[in-house]
């Protein structure tokens, strides 16, 4: 069971990263909008 | 500089500024734009790509036709940013800001943000609980559980201060405010709950509430972002007309054309209007005819043809080939567009007296609650000094009265939303309670069964002077009037001098027309000529004789005699009040299936006749247009009009028909049965849990993470129980 000690910070670490990229995702306001990208052709220009 | 790039220098000016953009902090402005000319995801790229160099954090809506950016007004101006869209071929449109608007659209980001961290967390301590629950516990090394034990509080924290933090902050500002609402409990439940889990993870030993109070944070931030959603749904229409307003205007003038700030624009400036651009004050046409599509303003979506000195109203937009020109009528609040936002934003605002009652209630409840709390923890301290904690939390959390005041508001604004998207705006929320209850309709006649714009359709003339002068005569002497009738003598108008003219509804104008006194109104009996029965005579006098007859034909509406049925099948009684005589009301009463007609009646007869019917015991609706019937909607249970080009703040109205159309009239009545049941199932169901519920917490007999679960479920229900309602009146 020792081996809990190492996955279960483990899984903190990863959890804090998905909870901080989910919020900089929505706060950025990549939820605002879903349906332009679905219509965006594809886009092989150089930005 | 290119002519272009001189049209977009106006929205420079410091006048401008606040009203266009807001400040987003560095030096820099944040501004919001519609942008005509974008179709496909392929100008999406172009217009970020165009943007990039000049702005920061562009974000373009496709389906909004939208683009979004913050600009550097020190470094380069907005105008020149605007040239830049316009000579690529994207038209700017610039809108409004409302701030309202745009704190809404970060709101919802930080509250999706705040559910977000809530679920992902609450969902780890929940993981981490669940080995220590019952008697699983036993088996586990005791150095893993105390691990277990802090990761759950490592998970609960941001859960419970950032996700928690609207119910935190509320509670706190409730409490400054001396006052007790359900944010209170809920806080109190969150704060005793994490407090005490965490001071058992530093003592090593004892039960942990984290499960539960992330349980609650999750569950109840759902429920409110439900119901933020539906309510931002209901408001959706309101948001679109805010979304019109124009900000400047294109003047005329002996120097040319110029483009100018919509506050220095006055009464009486010539205004051209370029096609596909939108009316900016409401104005009298000045060309032979032009078409406007007034899709946003009355839901009319076929554009509409108006013909010289017709009234055209600020936010229709211009769909002819070519630029029309207006003179100014009407100016910033006094134009429809702003009445009618006005309107609606006091709606929005207004509450139904008994959510009153229920608010107040609330509060009571809650502080009920937690003395229902303290008392309980008391009581079962001298027996069990863990359970009494337990049980305390369970009551807190198992009897927050959160469903309850749900219960109304939701189910109101779902309910709006569904009338408004039908054609019937509901300008004062509390006349939908009355509106479930209405037994009798009384319409009037003249542009509401029928069509607004009669037509003269025959002129007899009994004098000495032409048709056409008696027609010029009747013109004139009709210019102010927005009663529809007025309307059908606009095509005539030769532009004669007006002066003294008074009106008595329903009997008549007189007045002077080149220093001459005439006097136009009902004439009696009819002529030979005069076609159809279903006309309106008018007789226009001077002080000796009879000059002229006008027999007047207003076309039903064609959705009015299904609307009539429609309202007959509910077992609802359906009456015509109208000045007209006798014949022609009958007529038309004919042709759309009233049978009970009182034809004659001047407006105060109209309003006896509404008391009456109140008398015996009945709850009237009454339709008409909103001026004439003043007298008529203001006696009305439930007033309903269709306000056409009329002063619409001062018409006392509860619905409006803002697409001209009887169709949604029919469905109003049982929509709004529908609200009030869905509103007391709701009511019903929160007290019957909350009663229900307590007892059992009382007792000792609910773990906290089951009152959670209970409490969220029993808002959860509420709140989808509310949202039913558009979906079921989409299929009527």
């Amino acid at each position: 069971m020792q081996i809990l000690f190492l996955l279960i910070p483990l899984g903190v670490v990863l959890m804090a990263a998905a909870g901080g990229l989910l919020v900089w995702a929505i706060r950025s306001g990549q939820y605002e909008d879903l349906d332009s990208v679905a219509e965006r052709m594809p886009d092989d220009e150089p930005r | 500089m290119s002519a272009s790039a001189l049209q977009w220098q106006v929205y420079d000016r410091p006048e401008m500024r606040d009203s266009i953009s807001a400040p987003a902090g560095a030096g820099q402005r944040e501004v919001l734009l519609g942008l005509d000319g974008m179709h496909c995801g392929a100008c999406v790229a172009r217009v970020e790509r165009l943007l990039a160099p000049h702005a920061s954090q562009v974000q373009v809506n496709l389906a909004g036709r939208t683009v979004q950016f913050r600009f550097a007004p020190e470094i380069e101006p907005l105008s020149s940013i605007l040239a830049l869209l316009d000579g690529e071929g994207y038209t700017p449109r610039v809108l409004a800001q409302d701030v309202r608007i745009n704190g809404d659209r970060r709101g919802a980001r930080e509250q999706l943000a705040r559910i977000g961290v809530a679920v992902l967390c609450s969902m780890q301590v929940m993981m981490l609980a669940w080995p220590t629950y019952g008697s699983d516990a036993a088996g586990i090394d005791p150095s893993v559980l105390q691990l277990l034990r802090w990761t759950q509080w490592l998970f609960a924290t941001p859960c419970v201060i950032y996700g928690g933090w609207p119910f935190l902050a509320g509670a706190a500002r409730a409490l400054r405010a001396r006052r007790v609402d359900m944010d209170v409990p809920i806080a109190v439940s969150i704060v005793v709950a994490y407090l005490v889990s965490a001071w058992r993870v530093l003592a090593g030993s004892g039960e942990l509430y984290f499960d539960s109070a992330t349980m609650f944070v999750m569950l109840l931030s759902g429920a409110r972002f439900l119901e933020g959603r539906s309510r931002a749904r209901a408001a959706g229409h309101l948001r679109r007309l805010v979304g019109m307003r124009k900000l400047t205007a294109t003047r005329v003038g002996e120097s040319g054309e110029q483009t100018v700030p919509l506050a220095q624009v006055v009464l009486g400036d010539v205004l051209k209007v370029a096609p596909g651009e939108a009316v900016p004050v409401d104005g009298a046409l000045l060309d032979l005819a032009a078409e406007l599509d007034e899709a946003l303003l009355s839901g009319e979506a076929k554009p509409v043809l108006h013909r010289r000195n017709e009234r055209l109203l600020a936010g229709s937009v211009n769909v002819g080939a070519a630029p029309l020109r207006l003179r100014a009528e009407a100016l910033g609040s006094q134009t429809w567009l702003a009445q009618i936002t006005a309107v609606l934003q006091r709606a929005e605002r207004e509450r139904p007296p008994f959510q009153q009652v229920l608010d107040r209630f609330a509060g009571v409840f809650s502080l009920l609650i937690l003395m229902l709390a303290a008392g309980t923890a008391w009581a079962w301290w001298s027996h069990d000094h863990e359970h009494a904690l337990s049980a305390a939390l369970a009551v807190l959390v198992a009897s927050c009265p959160c469903a309850l005041s749900l219960a109304g508001p939701l189910a109101f604004a779902a309910g709006s939303g569904q009338l408004a998207r039908r054609g019937v705006l509901v300008a004062r929320p509390r006349s939908l309670g009355r509106l479930a209850d209405v037994d009798t309709v009384v319409f009037d006649k003249t542009g509401t069964l029928t069509r607004s714009q009669p037509v003269v359709e025959h002129v007899e003339v009994l004098g000495t002077e032409t048709a056409e002068r008696c027609l010029a005569i009747a013109a004139a002497l009709e210019r102010e009037l927005t009663h529809p009738l007025a309307q059908a003598f606009r095509r005539y108008e030769q532009n004669l001098p007006a002066r003294e003219v008074r009106s008595a509804p329903g009997r008549g104008v007189a007045g002077l027309v080149e220093g001459r006194r005439y006097w136009i109104g009902a004439a009696d009996g009819l002529s030979a000529g005069a076609g159809e029965a279903a006309a309106t005579l008018l007789a226009l006098r001077d002080e000796q004789q009879t000059l002229a007859r006008f027999a007047l034909q207003a076309p039903p509406r064609p959705e009015a005699a299904a609307a009539v049925a429609a309202l007959r099948r509910q077992g609802i009684d359906v009456r015509l009040l109208t000045g007209d005589a006798e014949a022609p009301a009958q007529a038309l009463a004919r042709l759309v299936g009233i049978t009970e007609v009182h034809a004659r009646m001047r407006p105060e007869d109209k309003l006896e006749h509404v008391r009456q019917l109140q008398a015996q015991g009945r709850v009237v609706m009454a339709v008409g247009d909103g001026i004439n019937d003043a007298p008529l909607l203001a006696g009305a249970d439930v007033a309903c009009a269709m306000p056409q080009g009329a002063a619409l703040a001062q018409a006392r109205a509860d619905l409006l028909l803002v697409d001209e159309s009887l169709r949604a009239l029919a469905g109003a009545p049982t929509l709004a049965r529908d609200i009030r049941r869905r509103v007391q199932q709701n009511i019903g169901w929160a007290l019957l849990y909350n009663v229900a519920v307590l007892p059992l917490a009382m007792a000792g007999a609910l773990a906290p993470w089951m009152a959670a679960l209970g409490m969220s479920a029993s808002s959860l229900i509420v709140v989808l129980n509310a949202l039913r309602l558009p979906r079921r009146g989409e299929t009527n």
